[in-house]
């Protein structure tokens, strides 16, 4: 009787530790990131106001307004389409140079992959400023272009949709390749010669056995380098100059002049369209097809 | 060499350069005499470095975005342990869940959570400050969280039930036997939360007040105005020195391995 009273007690003790082990940690995220975006959802459903930060009357407008006006119709598709191209551009150039990568010796690989991760470490203000210096007009390819007497006059080569996408590519590359580096070097070699020796071609071995196995690293690199890619709102501002707008751009004026409830509305269609596009790349790569072995 | 091959190359070349080029660029001019960029250059001056230690403003916002990066570095580092202690060996749905959530914030969209924040921060009616240190240790802790989840999940939970079934407590079997195990662990996650924090600029858009504002910030303000941007060289490349140097750290503490794999979300 009493060992089982002590173990009860005992029992009592680990159920309580336990939950203020979890209980701070999981309390710090519903009060400052779970709360502040139901707030912001909530807010989102309010009418404008010049003084408060919104007027306490119920309305669809933030939301409807923005399907139907044309401006905002054209900066979706434009966003969708500039993270649409960066995706595809950083799959192409990331998974050969993922190859490459994974075929290095242990040590190389993980140099290789410090030094990659490393620019992810410095701020994207940084990244961005040395495109500028660049791509500027004073800056380094101008400059090199016109010594070499390859250009009379300096090219207009920033503030454009080329000079974001390039931007964006900078900072989500690492991802992608640090992504798919792992998913292939943790692939077991003997599929692939299995494959082979059962006379398929190396093509034949990379498209049906090498390419299905990285499907988890190809998933997870292009949704955070979708997700990125629309949120990037430094970059796309920097690079993209003050003309040049994508959803994100409109999310910070309107909250720089108070507009509070549509600003809430225009990220959660951002947030929408990364769901979105999150379940199309999902569908597209079907990571499940890989069991996840525990490493 | 094959075509294949040869082709292989070319895209890592091509990765290697979009992705190293903007910041050996910058590392080049900061060391430049003139205020701009030639070709080939005329000679080298610390001349902007000076400017960048003589500037008030950015030399203020530096040392705010070390005192910053330090609050969150040691508040991540704890909030990360406790949750990786708590959900490490539990399996199911509810442990996942609560992993995501502990994730969720690497690939949030950083500026909706600096713009939640702010709404959160005026509802509330809170300093900003406080906002900013929040967003942070928001997108800080994934890191911690998953170095320790690597430590704890890489040592024998024999070890702790030897400990205890010896007659430590819980708290003595965590100081003498879990936390030697997993320190390495936790100082990387620290270190990392430092370099998010330090680097930050999405989140802190709408975080950031004059006299609280911080080097990212500052640097972006410095950007919108032409002549004088090398300065922002100078103190980019102070960044980059400073991230190379808790780099190296890290590799001593838990090894290049460890630090490229916590940041492949798979």
């Amino acid at each position: 009787m009493t060992t089982t009273r002590a173990a009860r007690s005992i029992d009592w003790a680990r159920y309580l530790r336990r939950s203020v082990v979890l209980g701070v940690p999981l309390a710090f995220f519903v009060v400052c990131f779970l709360l502040p975006l139901f707030y912001l959802f909530i807010v989102s459903f309010f009418e404008p106001s010049q003084v408060e930060l919104y007027e306490k009357r119920l309305t669809f407008n933030n939301y409807t307004r923005v399907f139907t006006d044309s401006f905002y119709l054209m900066i979706i598709a434009r966003s969708l389409l500039a993270s649409g191209i960066v995706l595809v551009i950083s799959l192409l150039l990331a998974y050969p140079a993922a190859i490459v990568i994974a075929g290095f010796s242990l040590k190389w690989r993980f140099r290789i992959l410090a030094l990659l991760l490393f620019p992810l470490m410095v701020s994207n203000v940084v990244r961005a400023y040395g495109w500028i210096s660049i791509l500027g007009r004073r800056g380094v390819a101008n400059t090199v272009l016109q010594d070499l007497g390859l250009i009379d006059a300096p090219l207009f080569l920033l503030y454009s949709f080329d000079a974001v996408v390039l931007g964006l590519l900078t900072i989500l590359l690492p991802y992608m390749i640090i992504s798919i580096a792992n998913a292939l070097a943790a692939i077991d070699r003997s599929y692939a010669e299995a494959a082979q020796s059962l006379g398929a071609g190396p093509w034949r071995s990379f498209w049906h056995v090498t390419l299905p196995l990285s499907s988890p690293g190809v998933a997870s690199g292009c949704l955070i380098v979708f997700f990125l890619a629309l949120s990037a709102y430094v970059t796309i501002s920097l690079l993209g100059g003050p003309r040049f707008k994508l959803l994100v751009s409109l999310v910070y004026d309107t909250v720089v002049t108070f507009q509070w409830p549509r600003a809430a509305a225009l990220s959660f269609i951002l947030l929408l369209m990364a769901v979105a596009g999150g379940a199309v790349i999902l569908a597209l790569t079907r990571p499940q097809r890989v069991r996840r072995r525990r490493a | 060499m094959s075509k294949v091959r040869w082709l292989l190359l070319v895209a890592f070349g091509t990765c290697m350069t979009l992705v190293l080029a903007p910041i050996v660029v910058i590392i080049a001019i900061s060391f430049s005499p003139i205020d701009g960029f030639e070709f080939p250059p005329s000679g080298i001056s610390l001349r902007w470095y000076a400017s960048f230690l003589a500037s008030d403003k950015l030399w203020g916002s530096m040392l705010f975005s070390f005192r910053t990066a330090l609050t969150v570095a040691i508040l991540s580092l704890i909030l990360g342990t406790l949750a990786a202690l708590a959900l490490a060996r539990s399996r199911g749905a509810a442990a996942a869940v609560m992993q995501s959530l502990f994730m969720a914030p690497m690939v949030f969209p950083a500026i909706i959570l600096g713009l939640a924040i702010l709404l959160f921060v005026r509802m509330v009616d809170t300093s900003p400050w406080l906002g900013l240190i929040a967003a942070h240790v928001l997108l800080g802790t994934p890191y911690c969280f998953r170095m320790v989840m690597g430590s704890l999940q890489a040592f024998d939970p024999a070890l702790e039930e030897a400990s205890q079934s010896l007659g430590a407590g819980p708290i003595r079997t965590f100081a003498y036997v879990v936390m030697p195990l997993i320190f390495p662990g936790m100082l990387a996650g620290a270190l990392f939360a430092f370099i998010v924090s330090f680097g930050e600029n999405n989140a802190s858009l709408f975080l950031t007040s004059p006299g609280y504002s911080t080097i990212p910030i500052e640097l972006l303000g410095f950007l919108q105005f032409p002549g004088n941007q090398l300065i922002v060289a100078a103190a980019s490349t102070v960044q980059v020195g400073m991230v190379v140097v808790l780099i190296v750290l890290m590799e001593r503490l838990v090894g290049l391995s460890r630090i490229v794999r916590s940041d492949s979300k798979s």
